[in-house]
C-alpha cells in the first residue's frame, strides 16, 4: 500500500509547481527596460495594415511614420516639402509637375534616396500586376519620368488640379523591390523607408515596434522607440488605457467620455472630415421621390445623434465638405434638430398621404425602404436605428437589415445604405467619383445612380480650374446643388476620440480623414511627443 | 474472505449515495423556470410585442426602475423587454438547431446501430473523426461561407452537434439487440421494420428526446458566442448574445444592468436545464454522459 | 508481455485509423471548398478590405485575374488540395501572407495556452473531483458540484471579463491583456507566463466543470469496485484507498476521454484569446472569417482536426501501452 503514496505526493507536488509558476510570474518585472524616462511611447489602435508598403495602400495620405512622400501636410493639412526641396507646382496647361529631391535622404539602411526610387514607386502602383488599389487614384498620370537623380517629372493625360496633393505617397527604395512580386515581396513585412522612425519588430495581431531614425533629414525624433500596439476589441483596448498600459489609445466615444472625470487621463476630440450618411438610391421608387429625400432630410435628428450617439463628440452633417474646409459653403447649414412638421408637410404637399398603420401612402405605394448598415459597426447599426426611429415619427416606415458588405453590395442600387467617407484634403478626392453620373452604378462610386447636370459641371470645374478662387466658386455651386437633391442624408461628422495620459506632451491634433489607423491618426507628429 | 461478506451493504450504500440528485423541490423549482421561459418566449409577441428596431435617444442608460425593470440600454431601449425577446431567439435557435442534430444523429446512429458489424464500426469512426474538429471553429467556418443570418447560425450549431446524439441511438440500439425480447420477437416472425419501430423506437425515443433537450444549453452558449464574436445575428436585433456584446461597453461606463439581464437569463436557463438533465443522467453509461459534457 | 509485444499491433491501428481519416478529410475539404465556392463573397473586395470603397472595378477585376478566381470550380479545387497536400497551404487574403506564415507565428501561443491550461485543469480536476468524491453528498463534494454547474452556465467570454475587471483593473494584480509587456523589447518567458496567467485560468475555469464532475463520477464509481472495497474493509486509511486504489482505477478511461474534449478547448480558446487579445490563432480566425478569408479558414480548421486526431490517437497508443487489458480497436 505505500506504492501507493507517492502517487498522491506526486499530485501536491506538480500542483505545487504550477502554483509556483505562478508566483514566478506575478514577481517578474513588468517594466524590463525601465522606460520611465520617457524613451517609448505607446499607441494602441484597433486597425492593423495588412501590409507596412505604401504601394499596397499603407498611410497613402502620409503621415506613416516610416515613409515620407515628396510632399507632406502641417499642422493645418496645409502641404508642406517633404523628400522634394520645395512645394512642386503644376504647370500653367496643368499637365506636368516637376519636383527636386533634397539632398542626403537616406533610406533606413544607409543608401541614398534618389529620382529612381520615386519613379520606382509610382510605376509599382501603376504596374497592372500589382495588386494595389491605389491605381484609379493616380489615372490621370500618363508617366513618371527621372531627368537626373535628383529631378523626378510627372506627365498628367489631363489637367488635374489637386495633382501636388497626391505626392504624400511614401516612396520605396527600388533596390529592394525590383524584380520581385511586391504583392508577395518580405518587404511588406519589414519595410526600409527614409521616415522618422524605422521598424524594429512587427508582431501581426499584437504589436508593431519602431526606433527612432538617428539620420531622419527632418531631425532626430525626442523619443527612442514608439509601440504601436493592436487591439481589435473596443472595450479591451479600453480597459487595457485604463490599466495604464497606453499613452494614447483610440477609442469610442462612449468609452472615451469614462475618462473624463479621471485627471491622469486626458481626453482629445478631434475634429475630422469623416461624416456619416445615408445613401438613398434613385433606383428605390419610394426614394426616387424627391419630396421624400428632403422630408427624411428634415426629419431626422442631428443634434440627438450627436449627443445620445456619440456623447457628443460630432457635429451635424448637412454636406460632403466639411465645416473645417476652405471650400465650405456657409449656406449649406440647416437645422440641427428635427423638424417633423415641415417634413410632414413636404410629404403631403407631394401627395403622400396618411395610410394605414400610420405609414403613408401614394398611388398605392407605401412610404417604405430598407436601410442596410454593415452589421460589423456598431456605430452605423446605431446611426440606422435613430434614423429608422425619425422616420416613423413622419409615416415612413425604414425597415434595418445588418449584412456584411458581400450582401450589400448587390442591393446598392436599390436599397438604402449607411455610408461613411470624408477626407479634409481636397473636396475633388471622394466627391468627384461618389457624386458624379459618369460613376453612377460603379461599385462603391455613386452606387446610387445619382444624377444631376449640374453637379457634374461644377466637379468638372473644381478638378480642371486651377485658380483656387474659380474652384472655390465651383464648389459652392456643388455643395447648393447637393442640398437641394439630397442623394445623401447627410448625419454626422464625427471627431476622433482618444485617451492621452495627462503626462504626454507635444500632441497637436489636425484635422482627420475617415481612413486612420497607424498612420494619420492624433500620433501624426509622435516624433516631437514626450513625456514630462 | 472475510470482507466480501460486507460487501452487500456496502454497494446498496454505494449505490444509493453515488449521485447526490438534486432534490425533488430543485427539479421542481428547475421544471417551472423552464416552463416559464418557454411560454413567455411564445406568448411574448400576444402579449408584450418589441419594436427591434426602435430606440429612444432621450431615455439612454437608465438604471433599473419601475418602468424599466432591468433599466435602459445605450440606445434607449427596455433592456428586460429585449431580454425576454433574446430568449425567444436563443430557443429558437437551439430547438432548430437540436432537432437538426437529432434528425442526423438519429439517421446516422440508428443506421448503425441497427445494422451493427462493419457498417457501425465505419460508420462510428467516420463520426469520431468529425468529432475532433473543434464545433466553434466549423460553426465559424459555416457562418463565414454563408454570411451571418439566424439560418446560418442554425446550420452552424445543428451540422456540428449531431455526433453525440448518433452514438447515443446507436449505442442504445446495440445494447437492445442482445436483449431477450428482441430475439423472441424475431424469432416470433416479426420483419425488421416491424422490430425497428414497435420495439426498438419506443426505447429509443426517451433518450433522443434527452440527447436533444441537452442540446438546447450548447446551442445557446453557441449563438452568444457567435454573436460576442460578431458573427452572429444582424446586431440590431434582440438576441442574448447582442445584447451581452452590447452590454460589454456598457460595463466600463457604468451601466452593468445592460449586460446583467440577458446575462442573467443565460445563466438561469441553462442550470435549469442541467438541474433536470442531473436527474436523468445516470440513466445513461458514462460514455455517454462524457459525449454530452455533463 | 512486454511493453513492446503489446504495441506491436500499432502500426496496424495507425494504418487503420488513417484508412478512415484520410477520406473523411478530403471529403470534408470538399465541402468546404463548396461551401467557399458557393458563398457570394467576393475574394478581390475582401483583398482590398476598406480600399475596395475607393477602388475601380477594372482595379479589381484586375485582382481576380491576378488570382485566377475566374478559373472554373473543379480547376480551382484540384489547384487548392494539390498544393495542399505538397504543404503549400495558400494565400491568406485578410492577412496578406502565406497562410503557412500565419499558422506559424500563431500556433505556438494558441497551443500554450491550451497545453498549460489542460495540464492545469487536469490536476485540479484529479484533485477536487476524487476529495468530492470521497465525500460524496458532504458540504465539499456540494459545493464543488454547485460551483461546477455555475460556471458552466457562463459564457467563458463573461468569465474572461470579469476576471479582467477584477484582477487587472480593480485589483490591478495582473495585466489585461497581450503577450508580453508593451513596451518589452523581446520576449522573455517570465513576461509572457505574467501574462498568461489570466487567460490560462480562465481557460482552465471554463473548462473544469466537465473534468470535475467526470473524475467524481468516475471515481465514485470505482470507489465500489472489489479492489477498492477490499482495501476499505481492510481498514486502510481512508487517503489511500481514495488516491491509491480508486482514483488509479478511475485515471486511464479518464484520460483517453480528454482527447474528445480536446475541441471543446479549441473553441474556449478562441475565445479566451479575443477577450485577452493575445496573437493566437483565436483571434486571427475571427479576422478571417470576419473577412471571408476561406484559405485562412480552411486551412486551420483542417490543421487542427488533424492535430486533434493525431493527440487521440496518441492518447489511445498510450492507454493501450499502460494497461494490458486494453485490446487497440479497429
Amino acid at each position: 500500500m505505500t506504492r501507493m503514496r507517492p502517487t498522491f505526493r506526486r499530485l501536491v507536488a506538480s500542483t505545487a509547481a504550477a502554483g509556483m509558476l505562478v508566483l514566478v510570474g506575478c514577481s517578474a518585472p513588468a517594466d524590463p527596460d525601465g522606460s520611465s524616462g520617457g524613451a517609448t511611447l505607446v499607441v494602441a489602435t484597433s486597425d492593423e495594415p495588412d501590409a507596412l508598403n505604401p504601394v499596397l495602400n499603407y498611410g497613402v495620405d502620409g503621415a506613416s511614420l516610416i515613409f515620407d512622400g515628396l510632399v507632406s501636410r502641417d499642422d493645418d493639412n496645409r502641404l508642406v516639402a517633404g523628400l522634394a526641396t520645395a512645394l512642386p507646382e503644376l504647370s500653367p496647361d496643368g499637365r506636368t509637375v516637376t519636383a527636386k529631391l533634397r539632398d542626403g535622404v537616406q533610406f533606413h539602411d544607409g543608401t541614398a534616396l534618389t529620382a529612381q526610387d520615386v519613379v520606382f514607386t509610382y510605376q509599382a502602383v501603376l504596374d497592372p500586376t500589382v495588386d494595389s488599389t491605389l491605381r484609379s487614384d493616380l489615372d490621370m498620370v500618363e508617366s513618371v519620368t527621372a531627368p537626373d537623380a535628383a529631378t523626378v517629372v510627372f506627365r498628367l493625360r489631363y489637367p488635374y488640379a489637386p495633382f501636388v496633393q497626391r505626392l504624400t505617397l511614401g516612396i520605396v527604395p527600388a533596390k529592394l523591390l525590383s524584380g520581385q512580386d511586391i504583392n508577395t515581396a518580405g518587404f511588406n513585412r519589414k519595410p526600409i523607408g527614409t521616415g522618422p522612425y524605422r521598424i524594429d519588430s512587427w508582431t501581426p495581431g499584437d504589436r508593431l515596434v519602431l526606433t527612432a531614425n538617428e539620420r531622419y533629414f527632418g531631425g532626430r525624433p525626442k523619443n527612442n522607440r514608439v509601440v504601436v500596439a493592436f487591439v481589435a476589441d473596443d472595450n479591451v483596448r479600453a480597459q487595457r488605457m485604463r490599466a495604464g498600459e497606453f499613452d494614447a489609445a483610440e477609442l469610442p466615444p462612449k468609452l472615451a467620455s469614462g475618462f473624463d472625470a479621471d485627471t491622469t487621463f486626458r481626453v482629445q476630440r478631434v475634429p475630422t472630415a469623416d461624416y456619416r450618411g445615408v445613401m438613398l438610391p434613385t433606383g428605390n421608387p419610394v426614394l426616387a421621390d424627391p419630396a421624400v429625400r428632403r422630408a427624411l432630410n428634415l426629419a431626422v435628428d442631428r443634434a440627438a445623434m450627436v449627443t445620445g450617439l456619440l456623447g457628443g463628440a460630432g457635429e451635424p452633417a448637412f454636406g460632403p465638405i466639411p465645416p473645417t474646409s476652405e471650400f465650405a459653403d456657409p449656406s449649406i447649414i440647416g437645422k440641427p434638430t428635427a423638424d417633423p412638421r415641415a417634413a410632414e408637410g413636404l410629404l403631403d404637399a407631394a401627395g403622400w398621404t396618411q395610410g394605414p398603420g400610420g405609414v403613408r401612402v401614394k398611388d398605392g405605394r407605401p412610404a417604405r425602404f430598407t436601410l442596410m448598415y454593415p452589421a460589423s459597426d456598431t456605430l452605423r447599426k446605431d446611426l440606422a436605428l435613430a434614423v429608422t426611429a425619425d422616420a416613423k415619427k413622419v409615416g415612413i416606415e425604414v425597415t434595418p437589415a445588418g449584412l456584411t458588405w458581400d450582401a450589400i453590395d448587390p442591393r446598392m442600387k436599390s436599397d438604402a445604405l449607411l455610408m461613411g467617407y470624408g477626407t479634409p484634403y481636397d473636396p475633388d478626392f471622394v466627391s468627384y467619383k461618389l457624386f458624379g453620373s459618369r460613376f453612377a452604378g460603379q461599385g462603391y462610386f455613386n452606387p446610387g445612380s445619382y444624377r444631376s447636370e449640374v453637379t457634374d459641371r461644377a466637379l468638372q470645374e473644381g478638378r480642371d480650374q486651377i485658380d483656387p478662387a474659380l474652384r472655390k466658386a465651383a464648389y459652392a455651386q456643388f455643395q447648393k446643388q447637393l442640398a437641394a437633391d439630397v442623394p445623401w442624408l447627410f448625419l454626422t461628422y464625427l471627431r476622433h476620440t482618444y485617451v492621452l495620459k495627462s503626462s504626454v506632451q507635444g500632441v497637436v491634433p489636425r484635422v482627420e480623414a475617415h481612413e486612420h489607423g497607424v498612420a494619420n491618426s492624433l500620433w501624426w507628429n509622435i516624433d516631437t511627443w514626450t513625456r514630462s | 474472505m472475510a470482507d466480501l461478506a460486507a460487501r452487500p451493504p456496502l454497494l446498496q450504500v454505494a449505490r444509493s449515495r453515488l449521485r447526490l440528485r438534486p432534490g425533488r423541490a430543485g427539479a421542481v423549482t428547475a421544471g417551472l423556470v423552464l416552463l416559464v421561459a418557454i411560454a413567455g418566449s411564445l406568448l411574448a409577441p400576444l402579449v408584450w410585442p418589441l419594436d427591434q428596431s426602435a430606440v429612444a435617444l432621450d431615455q439612454t442608460r437608465l438604471a433599473p426602475s419601475w418602468s424599466h425593470l432591468a433599466g435602459t440600454d445605450d440606445l434607449g431601449r427596455d433592456v428586460a423587454h429585449r431580454a425576454v425577446y433574446g430568449l425567444r431567439v436563443s430557443l429558437l435557435v437551439g430547438a432548430v438547431a437540436a432537432l437538426v442534430a437529432t434528425v442526423l444523429g438519429g439517421v446516422v446512429g440508428g443506421i448503425a446501430g441497427t445494422l451493427g458489424g462493419r457498417v457501425d464500426r465505419i460508420l462510428m469512426r467516420i463520426v469520431d473523426t468529425i468529432a475532433a474538429m473543434p464545433h466553434l471553429l466549423l460553426g465559424i467556418f459555416i457562418v463565414a461561407m454563408l454570411r451571418p443570418s439566424l439560418g446560418a447560425v442554425i446550420a452552424s450549431v445543428g451540422l456540428t452537434h449531431w455526433l453525440s446524439t448518433a452514438r447515443i441511438v446507436r449505442s442504445e440500439l446495440l445494447s437492445l439487440r442482445t436483449r431477450p425480447f428482441i430475439d423472441a420477437a424475431i424469432s416470433g416472425g416479426a420483419g425488421r421494420l416491424r422490430v425497428l419501430t414497435r420495439h426498438l423506437l419506443p426505447h429509443v425515443l426517451p433518450r433522443l428526446a434527452l440527447a436533444t433537450t441537452l442540446m438546447i444549453p450548447h446551442a445557446v452558449w453557441h449563438e452568444t458566442a457567435l454573436s460576442f464574436l460578431g458573427l452572429g445575428l444582424p446586431p440590431h436585433l434582440a438576441s442574448l448574445g447582442n445584447m451581452i456584446n452590447d452590454g460589454q461597453g456598457s460595463l466600463l461606463t457604468g451601466a452593468w444592468w445592460a449586460s446583467l439581464a440577458p446575462g442573467g437569463v443565460i445563466v438561469v436557463v441553462t442550470l435549469a436545464i442541467a438541474v433536470l438533465a442531473a436527474r436523468w443522467r445516470d440513466r445513461l453509461d458514462p460514455r455517454v454522459r462524457a459525449e454530452l459534457h455533463l | 508481455m512486454t511493453r513492446s509485444g503489446r504495441l506491436a499491433g500499432a502500426g496496424a491501428v495507425v494504418r487503420r485509423r488513417l484508412l478512415v481519416a484520410v477520406p473523411v478529410l478530403a471529403a470534408t475539404s470538399v465541402g468546404m471548398f463548396a461551401l467557399g465556392a458557393a458563398s457570394p463573397v467576393d475574394p478581390a473586395k475582401q483583398y482590398a478590405g476598406a480600399a475596395a470603397f475607393t477602388a475601380s472595378e477594372e482595379n479589381l477585376a484586375q485582382l481576380r485575374a491576378n488570382w485566377g478566381v475566374d478559373d472554373p470550380l473543379p480547376v480551382q479545387y484540384l489547384r487548392w488540395i494539390s498544393n495542399l497536400v505538397q504543404g503549400d497551404l495558400g494565400w491568406s487574403t485578410s492577412r496578406h501572407e502565406p497562410v503557412a506564415s500565419v499558422l506559424a507565428a500563431r500556433a505556438g501561443w494558441t497551443l500554450l495556452l491550451i497545453g498549460v491550461s489542460l495540464a492545469l485543469v487536469l490536476v485540479a480536476s484529479l484533485l477536487l473531483g476524487a476529495l468530492a468524491a470521497y465525500r460524496r453528498g458532504g458540504l465539499f463534494d456540494r459545493a464543488l458540484r454547485a460551483a461546477a454547474y455555475a460556471v458552466q452556465s457562463m459564457p467563458v467570454f463573461w468569465l474572461g471579463l470579469a476576471a479582467i475587471a477584477v484582477f487587472a483593473l480593480a485589483l490591478g494584480w495582473l495585466p489585461a491583456g497581450g503577450l508580453t509587456d508593451v513596451t518589452a523589447t523581446s520576449t522573455s518567458w517570465p513576461d509572457v507566463a505574467h501574462h498568461l496567467i489570466l487567460p490560462v485560468a480562465v481557460l482552465a475555469v471554463s473548462q473544469a466543470p466537465w473534468f470535475v464532475l467526470f473524475v467524481r463520477d468516475a471515481v465514485a464509481e470505482s470507489m465500489r469496485d472489489d479492489h477498492v472495497l477490499a482495501a476499505r474493509a481492510r481498514g486502510l486509511p481512508g487517503r489511500t484507498v481514495l488516491f491509491g486504489h480508486a482514483l488509479r482505477t478511475a485515471l486511464l478511461p479518464f484520460l483517453t476521454l480528454v482527447g474528445t474534449h480536446l475541441p471543446e478547448l479549441v473553441g474556449g480558446a478562441v475565445l479566451v484569446e479575443t477577450v485577452f487579445s493575445l496573437p493566437g490563432l483565436g483571434a486571427v480566425t475571427v479576422a478571417a472569417a470576419l473577412g471571408s478569408d476561406f484559405p485562412l479558414l480552411a486551412a486551420i480548421t483542417l490543421v487542427t482536426t488533424a492535430v486533434v486526431l493525431a493527440a487521440n490517437l496518441a492518447t489511445d497508443l498510450a492507454y493501450a501501452a499502460a494497461d494490458p487489458r486494453v485490446r487497440l480497436d479497429g
